[in-house]
């Protein structure tokens, strides 16, 4: 039998939990120090998730709302990359959820107070799972960045907000994508609560304009890594020998 | 024995924000055209009503206030203590007038571990919302469970322990609240 256990996390290449610049962490954030204990069965063993979830337009939102197929405003882009491990081996069937703001910068969601229209073609919502290597694609449209209540009013740098599931509940993530080139991602307090600086750059989308031919398409390059799990054989023996 | 060092950092995490439905419930703010089913309505299927229990409770922030934007994700093993990759997960989020999450599923089993140590019956908690930069993972265990020898509870001080155990309020229901903050603040792990 297989005994598996994930590495530790470095919160040193996470965010701060407690980053007042952040408003809405004062609080929220947990003050104590987290217990840190061995995963164990329960964090190494599933959920996965199995492909008949999956719709043929769940990982296409210029059409997944679209109403007649009429294409929601602001250019498509193509939102692409692979999911792995930390030892650099692809996950297979890793879930993907993603939700956006439409291209005006406003979300199709009652609690967002952004005075910008709503898109009735675009509900920015999609999911996928990742192939056999780890790929994983999405159609969409450019978010645009919006203003929010923080330290008086602030921008979002544009950005599409991922979960992920791979292959055990210790994986989990969820995270935000940024776009290469935004002058607001340096502004923002919410990457700023992550100090380290290549930890930081790893969230940023790389412009990929190899498509832009072919497809009449702006791509973003995403790749995701989940923590690793360590697997040791040992044999099954009755306690005490 | 840790031979095996990792290549490559873990994608950092960011918060989940206000909107977090979109993407994860989409049913549950009524876009419905897009997903069937919202993921993890159910835990476990074909299941009868006898067979299940309820958890339900809020999740507090440092005013006291009970947050309405939050999101809780569950997974345990099933009665037996096995754990099945496809069944065994579930998300919550807050009734909007009661402000309570209410988790029906099946008491999970106490298991045998990798390491050989017997666990106590649990569910796995992990929390995301606006104002946490990261998802928060916790345990709720069930007070009318043998709980002394359970690897995880007796590494913690008596005074906190409580805080990863829900009561039973009547029969097949259990009561188990999260607070971010303050006197009672729930004991968080980095696991
Ligand atoms: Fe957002």
């Amino acid at each position: 039998m297989n005994a598996k256990s994930l590495i530790k996390r470095n919160y040193e290449k996470h965010p701060e939990i407690d980053f007042p610049d952040y408003k809405s962490s004062i609080f929220r954030a947990p003050k104590n120090r987290k217990i840190s204990f061995p995963s164990s069965n329960t964090e190494t063993i599933g959920p996965i998730f199995n492909k008949n979830i999956i719709g043929k337009l769940d990982n296409d939102l210029t059409l997944n709302f679209s109403k007649n197929k009429i294409s929601p405003l602001g250019h498509k882009i193509i939102v692409y990359g692979t999911v792995s491990d930390q030892f650099t081996n692809p996950i297979k069937g890793a879930l993907i959820e993603i939700w956006q703001a439409n291209a005006a910068g406003k979300y199709l969601h009652d609690n967002d107070e952004n005075p910008a229209p709503i898109d009735p073609n675009f509900a920015g919502c999609g999911r996928c799972l990742t192939s056999s290597s780890g790929y994983y694609e999405f159609l969409t449209i450019q978010p645009g960045p919006y203003p929010y209540p923080n330290r008086g009013i602030e921008w979002r740098p544009m950005h599409i907000h991922f979960s992920i599931f791979g292959k055990s509940f210790g994986q989990r993530l969820i995270t935000q994508m940024y776009f290469e080139g935004d002058p607001l991602i340096k502004l923002c307090p919410m990457v700023n609560s992550i100090r380290n600086e290549k930890a930081k750059n790893s969230l940023i989308g790389v412009l990929d304009t190899s498509k832009s031919n072919t497809k009449n398409l702006l791509a973003y390059k995403f790749d995701i890594v989940l923590r690793g799990i360590k697997q040791t054989y040992f044999e099954n023996r009755k306690e005490g020998l | 024995m840790e031979t095996i060092k990792a290549k490559l950092d873990e994608t950092p995490f960011q918060t989940a924000g206000p909107f977090l439905h979109i993407g994860c419930m989409p049913n549950a703010i009524k876009i419905n055209k897009i997903y069937q089913n919202d993921l993890g309505e159910i835990p476990f299927k074909d299941k009868q009503e006898n067979e299940l229990i309820t958890i339900e409770g809020s999740v507090f922030d440092g005013n006291g206030v009970a947050l309405d934007d939050v999101m809780i994700e569950t997974w345990q093993c099933d009665e037996k203590g096995q754990f099945n990759e496809d069944s065994g997960f579930a998300r919550l989020i807050p009734n909007n007038i009661t402000k309570k999450f209410t988790l029906k599923t099946i008491k999970p089993g106490s298991y045998k571990g990798f390491d050989r140590k017997t666990y106590s019956p649990h569910v796995s908690l992990s929390i995301s919302a606006r104002g946490l930069n990261m998802t928060l993972n916790t345990r709720v265990y069930f007070e009318d469970d043998e709980l002394k020898n359970d690897p995880l509870l007796s590494i913690i001080s008596l005074d906190n322990v409580n805080s990863l155990i829900a009561k039973k309020i009547k029969k097949n229901s259990y009561l188990f609240d999260i607070f971010l903050q303050g006197d009672k603040e729930t004991i968080f792990l980095d696991i």
